[in-house]
């Protein structure tokens, strides 16, 4: 009992140590495998003298201004446009029952990886898509594809439209997270329902009253919302102008090309793309400095109503043209998965067959229990580590510290292009022949984060008097934490778990890179086939893609639900026997 | 504290310098020994058979066609059954990850256990690797189903666009470029490069090409690149067999340049975008946002026509100005873990019973590298093609589109480094 009991706590309190090494060492050390060939350090090739050669060749690159350009303008803009969409829904919906339900809707794609994603948009807008079919050619005139240039515009307004899609839905379940937090949520709904009382509209009321308060809990996943779009490869590859493309999709090419001088000039690239990330993250936040001082008097000036209806009904618009352009983009995936040759301009392909499917699924099962496997193994390591971290922090009683916080979202907040390509190096050092736990290894680095930022909210609000009245009733520290926090936190616990599945199944550069190519997931096998020939095989393997996450979410509702029935029925039965007794 | 591990961690990799050089050193003596070794004819092919058995085999290949695929897992099956290998497709988005990998692992010292046993590659890739000592040398013709290519009468066997491959590659298959369009839009196809700039005016936006490097962009480039130079004398043609100066491209490129001038804004989005790979064309054919298109892998029109990605309509044929053909290999890192066992799978991928299968349109549709002299007649009878198969797969001007030698590497680096200055960046 004596060493079980210690042993918990000394597990529990080396936690936060490993967690960090875990995400530390990854990144800096690929960092520091990116920086010294940057600087031309790179023996393979007979480099071993330091040099700045290889930002003067980037410098030198056709084109390499526009790169960043773009990488920074699409990032930023779509994040903000995600950030402030994500507010006006909540603003107008703040009160209405319509919230669960966009919350329902736009919950499963949140979960939808991005090259997926950004497949069905591209579908959508492109010249013989859904949209110009919808439209032709009874209104158009088009009887074949007009010659337009979306996707792949020069001002990547369509990786802006990919972004925002997939940024939304993040940002606003991290502020439903937020507000299903009992103290926190039920303290700013009773401000909300004051300030209404008071004659403030409801739109006035919540950027008033409730945005002020929320807002520091979304500063975080708005940042690496912001890091991730600044140097995301997937939407730009699909979605964007490739002449030229953003920088990140540059620097993977880069990296990729069979003349192997231009690691060097991908090196530096890389560093560029850390300082353009940070820059853009400086700015975010110098930016809500700014606003925090213009709103300071608006905040306070008692004004009742700002254009509140107008507001709201512009957002209803919003709403439903996101929702209605999601929803045709999956009808769009699904059509295609069962299309026989499907004609320009049917709305409907001339026959449906099973063709593809019955194809894709013979080739699918290795990679599928791959898949399954990387993200049981990640997820569990990122849920234990995440629990006994926080529990090592309930012991301590204080809160992880803030650098540590900060080290958290490392690898969310630095670029992992700049860093994988290091990291494999790193790999090949210490073991290059276990693909399997290189590859969970690398998806930890982007689970873990994700896990701790959904977990840590539940964990820390929990109320403390339950377990001060378990110790005084004299359990050790080791059964307040297995009997009684967990079983309480058991419906944050599965959501983090499916959480943790979704991005470890989304995961593409990781697995392509830690696993050597020797380990193929759903998401490596999509991707590689989207770059194919064949629309059906890719919208096969984009719907298998969102359809595993799902079902982790599913299972996670449902369980929760379960496990909530079986313990009520068990206390009735006690109070039935109590009653008896 | 923490600066003194960083500097632990700038330090190391002078001390791996250091272990590179020596390992290298070992590794090279090492190789030459056994080269002398396998010279004196003391490792036989049965000792290959004997030691490769049995193991497993990771053959690096591009993986983005279903039906090379399912062909590499047929192969995957009968090495199976004759040598207990288990050969894993490891399916790559570009062969150029190979290429990464592997000098990776020469990067960490990795001299002897390398991920990569054998890779599918040609043309730069194998340019790049054979530059970089990355490859096992001297070993195809050690194979005995090497003779069946008749090296002696095929020069090209043992020559990868234009660099002697010596040894470090066996050849797997033939390609030639195709062209291919829906016979119920485009009623008359352009035959030759310059009916194709006329085409295009008349039907704007309908043609386009991927954009460079990749490789079925680069290739359109360096067929263009050989029929505008048809009309120079010969010995400035023989210039793009040799390695790109400054002098041979003023005299080559400018035609290059001026034709492309004249055909961009008849292209596809007005040739300011271009597809980032070959097969993003088949889709855009598929879609009927294009009239015409070309692939190396004629076998594919009529395979993507069964699983209705292309319309029924769809015809293919080569030009008549021409075509660009080359020969495609597969090659051992030098630092394979299991080399003996990629050799046995490679003897494998050469025999009459794999090329045959490999050849028909059902099955990938690859043009053999066996010459058929060498066979006994029974076999030759597998080569024959079906009868029943779509017409697409039937190629008009097979026979009478002359092939047109890949010229040498080095001028697909000029051609993509100029194409991106002129074209890449608007």
């Amino acid at each position: 009992m004596m060493t079980s009991k210690s042993g918990f706590n000394t597990l529990v309190r080396s936690s936060p140590y490993i967690m960090m090494a875990l995400l530390v060492i990854p990144v800096m050390g690929g960092l520091i495998a990116v920086v010294l060939p940057a600087f031309g350090w790179f023996p393979v090739l007979g480099q071993t003298q330091f040099s700045v050669d290889g930002f003067v060749d980037l410098w030198h690159t056709p084109g390499i201004g526009y790169m960043a350009l773009l990488s920074v303008s699409t990032s930023f803009i779509s994040t903000v446009l995600a950030f402030i969409i994500t507010i006006l829904i909540l603003g107008s919906y703040f009160t209405s029952p319509w919230l669960s339900y966009i919350q329902r809707l736009l919950g499963p794609i949140l979960v939808i990886p991005h090259a997926a994603a950004a497949i069905a948009i591209g579908f959508l807008i492109t010249p013989s898509g859904m949209l110009s079919r919808l439209v032709s050619p009874w209104l158009s005139g088009w009887d074949a594809p007009p010659d337009w240039l979306y996707p792949h515009d020069a001002m990547g307004l369509s990786i802006i439209v990919g972004l925002t899609l997939k940024e939304l839905p993040f940002l606003l379940l991290m502020a439903l997270g937020v507000l299903a937090q009992p103290e926190l949520g039920h303290t700013l709904r009773a401000q909300h329902r004051v300030a209404l009382s008071l004659g403030y509209c409801p739109m006035t009321a919540f950027f008033k009253v409730v945005l002020p308060s929320l807002y520091p809990f979304l500063r975080l996943p708005i940042l690496a919302v912001l890091a991730y779009a600044s140097a995301s490869v997937e939407i730009p590859l699909i979605l964007g102008p490739n002449s030229p493309p953003t920088l990140a999709v540059a620097i993977m090419q880069w990296f990729h090309d069979v003349d192997l001088s231009l690691r060097i000039k991908a090196s530096a690239g890389a560093i560029v793309q850390i300082i353009l990330t940070l820059l853009l993250l400086l700015s975010w936040w110098r930016l809500e400095k700014l606003i925090k001082i213009l709103s300071q008097t608006m905040l306070i000036n008692g004004k009742r109503e700002y254009a509140g209806a107008i507001m709201q009904n512009i957002t209803h618009v919003i709403t439903v043209v996101m929702i209605s352009t999601i929803g045709l983009a999956l009808i769009g995936m699904m059509l295609w998965s069962v299309a026989g040759f499907w004609h320009f301009p049917d709305v409907l392909p001339q026959q449906f067959v099973g063709l593809h499917w019955q194809s894709a699924l013979q080739q699918m099962h290795t990679p599928l229990i791959d898949t399954v496997l990387i993200g049981v193994c990640a997820t569990s390591l990122a849920i234990i580590l995440t629990l006994f971290t926080l529990e090592a922090e309930q012991h301590t009683s204080k809160k992880v510290s803030r650098l540590s916080s900060v080290i958290i979202y490392l690898p969310l907040l630095i670029p992992s292009i700049a860093f994988l390509f290091g990291l494999v190096w790193l790999f090949e050092q210490i073991n290059s022949h276990h693909s399997f736990i290189n590859v969970v290894l690398a998806h930890l680095l982007f689970v873990l984060p994700y896990v701790f930022l959904s977990l840590s909210g539940s964990y820390r609000r929990l109320d403390p008097r339950f377990s001060a009245v378990a110790a005084s009733l004299g359990a050790s520290d080791a059964k307040i934490f297995w009997k009684i926090k967990l079983p309480m936190l058991l419906a944050p616990i599965l959501i983090a778990c499916a959480l943790g599945l979704a991005i470890s199944f989304s995961q593409y550069l990781p697995t392509l890179l830690a696993g050597g190519g020797r380990i193929n997931t759903i998401t490596t096998e999509a991707v590689s086939l989207a770059n194919g020939g064949s629309r059906r095989t890719s919208a096969v393997y984009a719907l298998v893609q969102m359809f595993l996450p799902a079902l982790g979410f599913l299972l996670a509702w449902a369980l929760t639900g379960l496990y909530q029935k079986s313990s009520l029925d068990h206390t009735n039965k006690e109070a039935h026997a109590n009653t008896l007794n | 504290m923490l600066f003194d591990k960083l500097m632990f961690l700038i330090k190391t990799p002078k001390a791996t310098l250091n272990i590179t050089a020596t390992a290298l050193s070992i590794f090279l003596c090492a190789s030459l020994w056994a080269g002398d070794a396998d010279t004196n004819g003391s490792v036989t092919w049965l000792d290959i058979e004997a030691r490769g058995a049995n193991q497993d085999v990771y053959f690096h290949a591009w993986g983005g066609d279903p039906q090379i695929n399912r062909y590499i897992q047929w192969v995957a099956d009968q090495v199976k059954q004759q040598y207990q290998i288990t050969l894993h497709h490891v399916k790559l988005t570009d062969t150029s990850e190979a290429v990464s990998r592997v000098l990776a692992e020469k990067s960490a010292n990795n001299d002897h256990n390398g991920q990569v046993d054998m890779v599918w590659i040609n043309g730069d890739n194998f340019a790049a690797m054979a530059k970089h000592q990355l490859l096992t040398p001297l070993w195809a013709a050690k194979l005995p189903n090497f003779g069946l290519t008749d090296p002696d009468n095929n020069p090209a066997m043992t020559r990868d666009f234009g660099l002697p491959t010596q040894g470090m590659e066996a050849p797997w298959g033939k390609a030639s470029l195709t062209f291919y369009y829906d016979s119920l839009v485009n009623h008359a196809p352009p035959q030759t490069l310059q009916q194709l700039s006329q085409w295009a005016q008349l039907h704007p936006g309908r043609f386009t090409y991927p954009k460079p490097p990749d490789f079925l962009g680069m290739s359109f480039l360096k067929y263009a690149l050989i029929v505008l130079n048809h009309s120079q004398p010969e010995a400035v043609n023989n210039l793009l067999y040799q390695p790109a100066t400054l002098q041979s491209q003023a005299l080559l490129l400018p035609v290059l340049w001026q034709y492309l001038d004249n055909l961009h804004p008849n292209l596809w989005r007005k040739g300011q975008h271009f597809m980032s790979n070959g097969m993003a064309l088949r889709r855009l054919m598929g879609d009927g946002e294009l009239s015409l298109a070309f692939t190396f892998s004629a076998a594919d029109v009529p395979a993507a026509v069964a699983r209705f990605d292309l319309p029924d309509s769809i015809r293919s044929y080569r030009m008549q100005d021409g075509s660009l053909s080359n020969i495609h290999f597969v090659a051992i890192p030098y630092n394979a873990a299991h080399t003996d066992s990629a050799k046995l799978v490679v003897n494998f991928l050469l025999s009459a019973q794999a090329q045959a299968k490999k050849q028909q349109p059902s099955i990938w549709g690859d043009t053999s590298v066996i010459a058929l002299s060498q066979l006994p007649t029974a076999q030759q009878a597998w080569f024959k093609a079906p009868t029943e198969s779509h017409p697409s797969a039937q190629i008009a001007n097979q026979a009478s589109s002359p092939a047109l030698s890949e010229p040498d590497p080095s001028w697909t680096k000029v051609i993509a480094t100029q194409w991106l200055q002129r074209y890449g960046v608007m």
